[in-house]
């Protein structure tokens, strides 16, 4: 899952990213609303955190234009302001949230989830393919009766592709999901963790989950 | 209710002064009436009784005067509403007129020890059926004696009648007056405290909060028209004023609201699971930072509210502005070395201005922290100061990141930062510029910027010297 946070205060976006990132997203911060309006519009972000007050443009007028031109992505609002109006304009602008500074991380991370869950469409939030079972909540993993332990980057990879199962997801796609802008794509590390993660997941089983597709990529597979 | 309105008061003192007006003429005309009608009543019985005298001297006073004779002489004698007696010298009727019938009036007392003395007598006496009667009783005298007593009399009936009628009609009109004028007064009342009316809900609406109303009675020069546009330039300024305390409130509470979202950010990521010490250490770090921002904000906040309160106390002595100038000079050496910015002199004279040092330093200081701030990476700031006719000129330069145009006017203030700024790494709080502009302002002098984007800023102070301000 990767993320764009559009916020122009360095330390807010730094801890945003940090905390962000220890859930094992892959983040990417820019710092005013010109930049931000490019990266959401050339990279297939899975969810925007942005800030309203931004200089070049306002928030409220980066999300009406990203809107306009079709972006469909889910954004949280970042608002200073805890007056209604702003909230109202912005969920109108076509926010699917807000939060107003300051905020709890907690809370920041549990909508971050929540709107993952909405776009989903798994009501619990849970997601298993076969007896293999992540909880984005506890960020368990387990399957069958043995829970696996998991890095943050395994992880990372592991839930997108749980989020994708039976789509053929190919290295470009797991790049821009998993991995921020700072990922040097010629390097095999997308082939490195498949087989880390291989290791723990299929090692040892009747049925492997993770499927190469020859040429394209890789496959959660549904069918087993 | 416990007060009546003024509309209830206006019209009850309007009304009172006019009944009382009323009651006063009223009475005046009935009684100068009532006198006049006497007056009258008297002069035709004086009339009457000397054109009988005049007769009766014909007539040498013998007994055998007739009524007939008098009437066939005078006319106006033969009016039916006079009636004539004559009396003997012991006071008993001799002649009468016809047109006494059969009624007793006798002489009375009074009037015969008047004729006696030989005066004459005005009486007005009620009778038995309670018709009122005016007599007027004449002394005839032969030879200083006594012959006979003539005596005039007339109903007053006809005149009674008359005053009635008038007091009738003043007791019925009176109250009518009264009526109507009291209605006349309640709307005319109202009339004219219509705006007032008008005003008390404009009032009460910006009672209420709503500061865009105002009151739209006629533009007159009256009273009240006076009343509403002052009372329309209050509403104006009060608008303007409370415009600017909410600005400034919603400016204040953001600019901590920054600090206090990185603090609880940077605490509830660290808390969330066991960290390295550095970690600890770096979010202790940045929290003292932020904590310093916020108690800048809130000193140089309270800084300001007093200076609008007029609170702050300067004293104004002469000062050596050029050794403030290398004091500042070598405190922004330190300031600069992080970044490598060096502050260097440019040509300095020696200037005396009147003023305050601990406000001229902070000036001073706050304009080269700020030029610091937003230099460029191993560049300089200039500091210069010299006399330009009657004013001291001290100019602050550096070579940063600038300001634009249209930002250079609200640079000055309060909370404004221009974009680069605010996304800049080291935070100003916005109120910099604004405490330099009051500090110049109180020594009645002026601070204009100059400044392209990305090659620099300067700053330019004219402060009067002591001579042009004496």
């Amino acid at each position: 899952m990767r993320i764009l946070v559009v916020e122009d205060e360095p330390k807010v976006a730094s801890f945003i990213r940090r905390a962000l990132e220890e859930e094992s997203y892959a983040v990417d911060v820019c710092a005013d609303g010109q930049k931000g309006l490019d990266w959401a519009q050339s990279v297939d972000y899975d969810l925007i955190i942005l800030d309203l007050m931004l200089p070049v443009i306002p928030g409220l007028e980066l999300l009406k234009q990203l809107r306009r031109n079709g972006v469909k992505i889910p954004v949280v609002i970042l608002t200073a302001r805890s007056e209604v109006d702003q909230r109202v304009k912005g969920l109108d602008a076509g926010a699917d949230d807000y939060l107003t500074k300051p905020f709890a991380i907690e809370e920041l991370l549990a909508r971050t989830r929540s709107l993952f869950r909405r776009a989903g469409g798994t009501p619990s939030g849970i997601l298993q393919v076969d007896d293999l079972v992540l909880n984005p909540v506890t960020r368990e993993v387990s399957r069958g009766e043995q829970r696996i332990e998991l890095t943050t980057k395994e992880y990372a990879l592991l839930e997108y592709l749980m989020r994708n199962a039976g789509r053929v997801l190919t290295r470009p796609m797991i790049t821009e999901h998993v991995w921020d802008l700072d990922f040097d794509t010629f390097t095999n590390v997308i082939d490195v963790y498949i087989s880390y993660l291989r290791n723990k997941i299929d090692r040892g089983r009747e049925q492997s989950l993770i499927q190469t597709v020859r040429g394209s990529g890789y496959v959660m597979r549904t069918d087993v | 209710m416990s007060q009546a309105s003024i509309r209830v008061r206006l019209t009850l003192w309007y009304g009172t002064a006019l009944a009382l007006i009323l009651i006063l003429f009223a009475g005046t005309i009935y009684f100068v009436m009532a006198r006049a009608l006497r007056d009258q009543v008297d002069a035709s019985l004086e009339e009457a009784s000397s054109a009988a005298i005049r007769t009766l001297g014909e007539h040498r006073f013998g007994p055998f005067l007739i009524f007939e004779d008098l009437s066939q002489n005078f006319p106006e004698l033969a009016l039916l509403d006079k009636f004539f007696q004559i009396f003997g010298p012991a006071g008993q009727v001799t002649i009468q007129s016809a047109n006494i019938q059969s009624r007793e009036i006798p002489l009375s007392q009074t009037a015969f020890q008047a004729s006696l003395k030989g005066n004459a007598t005005f009486e007005s006496v009620r009778f038995d059926k309670g018709v009122p009667f005016r007599l007027l009783s004449v002394p005839i005298m032969h030879t200083d004696r006594l012959v006979s007593i003539l005596r005039v009399g007339i109903s007053l009936y006809p005149t009674d009648k008359m005053l009635q009628r008038l007091l009738l009609a003043l007791l019925i009109a009176s109250p009518i007056a009264i009526i109507v004028s009291l209605l006349g007064g309640w709307f005319l009342a109202g009339r004219a405290l219509k705006p007032v009316n008008v005003i008390t809900h404009a009032a009460q609406r910006i009672a209420d909060g709503d500061f865009t109303q105002r009151i739209t009675s006629p533009r007159s020069s009256d009273e009240i028209g006076r009343l509403a546009s002052v009372f329309n330039d209050m509403i104006a300024r009060l608008e303007t004023s409370f415009r600017q305390i909410r600005q400034f409130s919603a400016d204040a509470s953001h600019e901590l609201r920054t600090p206090l979202t990185i603090t609880k950010g940077e605490t509830e990521l660290a808390l969330r699971r066991p960290r390295q010490a550095e970690d600890y250490r770096q979010v202790l770090e940045s929290n003292l930072e932020e904590i310093d921002r916020m108690s800048r904000i809130v000193d140089e906040l309270l800084f300001l509210s007093r200076a609008d309160l007029g609170e702050i106390k300067m004293t104004m002595m002469p000062i050596q502005l050029d050794e403030i100038v290398r004091e500042v000079q070598l405190q922004a050496m330190v300031l600069g070395q992080d970044r490598e910015v060096e502050t260097v002199l440019g040509p300095i004279s020696p200037i005396v201005i009147d003023g305050d040092e601990l406000r001229l330093r902070e000036l001073l200081l706050n304009l080269v922290d700020n030029a610091i701030k937003y230099s460029h990476s191993r560049t300089q700031v200039e500091i210069s100061l010299v006399q330009a006719g009657l004013q001291a000129e001290l100019k602050v330069c550096d070579h940063g990141i600038g300001v634009s145009e249209q930002e250079q006017q609200r640079i000055f203030d309060r909370f404004y930062r221009t974009d680069i700024a605010r996304g800049h790494a080291s935070k100003g709080t916005g109120l910099g510029l604004a405490i330099c502009k009051w500090i110049v302002e109180v020594h009645q002098g002026t601070i204009q910027v100059e400044s392209f984007p990305d090659k620099g800023t300067c700053f330019t102070v004219l402060l009067p010297l002591p001579s042009s301000l004496s």
